[in-house]
């Protein structure tokens, strides 16, 4: 018998339009040293110029226990297992599904068929959206959003057809709902070939390592923009927007580096947990206080704004300044110095700006939550918590992957699943690192809470 | 248990050493023509050999006759002709003996993933996608069934004018002469494989769900036998009816039709393999059941009508046993795995020998 390794397999995943076809031709063109199988779905697009492709119609195949677990793609069982017998001929496979398909059941395929799972590996999942087009579509299907869920690495593509505030947003919004997927901006999906391929994104260590951030604190505010002022009177104004009310604070000597962002933001979620005060337009807002702007007329609603003091001034607002158009504007130059009093002059555009992961983004069905918690967790516990919860929530699950800290182990044990199919392997030794536990679940309408104290109650 | 490795290719027990060789890429089908005086092989590089069938020599080899690698071959009843089907979605029908192919047919832009002649060798069913297609051996098209609910998994002719299909949710008998529909038979799964008894009445087929499902056709009632390890892509019915071996597994299941089984019995467990089961073949008589397994292991088994056995003799090639057929005699059983290994050994029924001699 031989030893080989698995043949490692990227799913591609993205609506129509949103450059799945550009990437793949990219991808198959480029020097890479790399020989790939493409199974493609979709017929009709642009043609693949070469490499090995097979077309296959795409079957998805639902068991009669009705598990939604067990539904797997066909087409993949049949054509992985045809070409697993010539695979030296290549050394990578991607599959490219169609705009409307459920992931689930193509990452799936990977863990229930017992033949596929021997010989190949799910490298990653690779999700294109198009910038111009997602907010859409993320409202009117659920399969657009659960590609998003499902990816590892999302593709912001298209990001010439939309302004840099919009893809900040946009970005904030997808992270919001996916946690732990690497997010990259591309005009025509001319990524680099690494972003695609060779992930190793079902590794959760790099994961780990390449985004350090990925249990980055979510705010209860959006965006923060920081003006530099001088004495005088100002007016703050705001375009009707997503909602008829918006949570803000302004704080004085607000710095501009990435550090003072984040200090201004942990010291201003405190004051986001104060009550707030109601503000009609024309009110003077505050300084260091939790406002409420009410902004339920028409058309564009000022406050104002006063400063003693020249400085940095920054500003917390719960949703971006782009959705609400918000402007700064000087009101107390009566005659102007140069003789012009245009209002554009007055205009102040902010030095520093930082959009935030928001907690409840756009109110998204879809989200994902981070639990980490130092220790180590009872092994039994956790498997029966766990397989409860996989059982009874596995359909709204759709990623889970984290590591956790068994008590009496040296070593890591790495936990992933789709939907109800879950897999734990040791990993490397913790050594001198402090004990800990991490696990994201990316899915639909989940309980922040009672995960986390479904899992509190596993800790020893 | 004995060590599988220990075995050596050369056999023990039954298996007596026979001859072997190499082709050059991974072995995707094989079987015996010209009475067993050949052994044809073809690999997934699409190259097609013809050995000798008591030496091994080598009488004929063409390379590359499906550009992507062969995907099926099926030699008709008098074994002077054969099919071969492939990646370039084409069916090429070739003479055993001077191999050379008369007929090539243009199937469509895809692959052909299976082939069947019909017991009299008047049709052979070709397999495209979601439809079925029936040729006369002059390569003239006779039939072409509906649209299948998904790419057909699977077929087999239970007469010389009925053909059984399975998909998705369905194995379905077509009359090709009369071009109609004698029997649906549905169920919700993945069915990967399908067999019927030598009778034709029973149609077994093994699900993605790990399971295998059964009807009988003249009483419409079906079973499913749940409980496998993986998915049993296996499937062999001895030429009795009576017994029917499962993959799905290391283990070989095998379940009795005697009295009111299988539904209820416990089944008969053949446990020496050491990975998943990936060929079985029953003999042409008696009931000889030998197995192949992803391990590189080959076993022959003496079974009974209860479907309980005992090994008869064994061999370790190397390379998955990807096919396994016994020479129309039986005095010979033949292998071929993914390293490009063919191996052939004689099997006799040694009066003086003990037939658990080997372990």
């Amino acid at each position: 018998m031989t030893i080989k390794s698995k043949v490692p397999v990227t799913i591609l995943t993205g609506f129509l339009g949103s450059g799945k076809t550009t990437l793949l031709n990219k991808i198959l063109s480029e020097e890479h040293g790399k020989r790939i199988a493409v199974i493609e779905n979709e017929y009709g697009e642009v043609g693949i110029d070469q490499g090995l492709v097979i077309n296959a119609d795409e079957e998805v195949f639902e068991m009669s226990n009705g598990c939604i677990c067990c539904t797997v793609r066909g087409d993949l069982i049949r054509v992985l297992g045809n070409l697993m017998k010539r695979r030296d001929k290549f050394d990578y496979v991607l599959v490219e599904t169609t705009g409307l398909a459920d992931p689930g059941p193509v990452a799936q395929t990977f863990f229930m068929d017992d033949e596929i799972r021997s010989e190949f590996s799910l490298d990653g999942i690779v999700t294109l959206v198009d910038a111009a087009h997602i907010d859409q579509q993320l409202g009117r299907s659920e399969e657009s959003s659960e590609q998003v869920a499902f990816a590892d690495v999302l593709v912001l593509n298209k990001t010439d057809l939309v302004s840099d505030e919009s893809l900040d947003t946009l970005e904030a919004r997808l992270r919001g709902m996916n946690r732990m997927a690497r997010v990259v901006r591309s005009k025509q999906a001319d990524v680099s070939v690494e972003t695609v391929l060779n992930l190793g994104a079902f590794d959760l260590d790099q994961v780990l390592e390449r985004r350090p951030s990925f249990l980055e604190p979510e705010y209860p505010f959006e965006w923060t923009g920081v003006f530099q002022l001088e004495p005088g009177r100002y007016e703050v104004s705001l375009e009707e927007g997503p909602d008829p009310m918006m949570s803000l604070v302004v704080v004085a000597d607000q710095g501009t580096d990435e550090e003072s962002l984040n200090e201004g933001a942990e010291s201003c979620v405190r004051l986001y947990a104060e009550s707030a005060e109601l503000l009609h337009p024309g009110d003077k807002i505050p300084l260091n206080k939790h406002v409420n702007l009410q902004l339920q007329s028409k058309g564009r609603k000022s406050f104002s704004l006063e400063v003693e003091k020249s400085g940095h001034l920054g500003l917390f607002t719960q949703h971006t300044a782009e959705e609400f158009d918000i402007k700064v504007r000087r009101m107390d130059t009566s005659v102007s110095e140069s003789g012009s009093n245009q209002q554009n002059d007055l205009l102040i555009p902010p030095i520093a700006e930082r959009t935030w992961v928001a907690q409840h983004e756009h109110d998204d069905e879809v989200g994902s939550i981070a639990i980490e918690r130092l220790g180590d967790v009872d092994p039994e516990k956790l498997n029966k918590w766990l397989g409860r919860l996989l059982s009874e929530k596995g359909v709204d699950i759709f990623r889970t992957k984290g590591f956790i800290s068994y008590a009496g182990e040296p070593r890591r044990i790495v936990f992933q699943g789709v939907h109800m199919l879950f897999t734990s392997q040791p990993d490397r030794e913790w050594g001198n690192e402090p004990r800990r536990n991490q696990l994201v679940f990316i899915g639909r309408n989940l309980d922040e809470e009672a995960l986390q104290s479904g899992f509190d109650k596993c800790l020893t | 248990m004995p060590d599988i490795r220990e075995l050596g290719p050369q056999g023990r027990g039954m298996l007596h050493e026979g001859w072997s060789t190499e082709v050059a890429d991974y072995v995707i089908v094989c079987g015996w023509a010209l009475e067993g005086n050949a052994f044809l092989v073809g690999d997934a590089a699409g190259g097609l050999y013809a050995f000798e069938g008591k030496s091994g020599t080598t009488l004929w080899h063409r390379k590359e006759v499906h550009e992507g690698g062969i995907l099926a071959m099926s030699i008709h009843p008098d074994g002077h002709i054969f099919a071969t089907a492939g990646q370039d979605g084409r069916v090429l029908i070739w003479k055993s003996k001077e191999g050379e192919s008369n007929k090539a047919l243009e199937i469509g832009k895809g692959w052909v993933e299976h082939l069947q002649w019909s017991p009299d060798g008047q049709f052979l069913a070709v397999v495209f996608s979601h439809y079925v297609y029936v040729f006369g051996a002059d390569g003239k098209e006779h039939w072409r069934s509906d649209k299948h609910l998904s790419t057909v998994s699977a077929v087999a002719w239970s007469k010389s004018n009925e053909l059984a299909t399975a998909c998705y949710g369905r194995v379905t008998f077509y009359d090709v002469i009369r071009d109609q529909v004698n029997q649906k038979l549905e169920w919700q799964g993945s069915l990967v494989s399908m067999v019927l008894s030598p009778d034709g009445d029973i149609v077994a087929c093994g699900s993605q769900d790990n399971s295998v499902h059964f009807w009988r056709r003249s009483t419409a009632q079906d079973a499913e036998m749940t409980g496998y390890p993986g998915k049993p892509s296996q499937l062999a019915f001895d030429q009795t009816g009576m017994v029917l071996a499962t993959g799905g597994g290391e283990r070989i299941t095998v379940w009795s039709f005697q009295g009111n089984g299988p539904e209820g019995t416990v089944p008969g467990e053949l446990d020496l393999h050491i990975g998943a089961i990936s060929s079985l073949a029953f003999s042409n008589r008696g009931s000889l059941l030998a197995s192949g397994s992803r391990d590189g292991s080959v076993f022959v088994w003496l079974l009974q009508k209860n479907g309980h056995g005992e090994p008869l003799g064994g061999a370790f090639v190397g390379g998955r046993v990807e096919a396994i057929a016994w020479r129309p005699d039986d005095y010979a059983l033949a292998a071929v795995n993914a390293n490009g290994g063919i191996n052939v050994w004689d099997f006799k029924n040694r009066t003086k020998s003990s037939p658990k001699g080997f372990s």
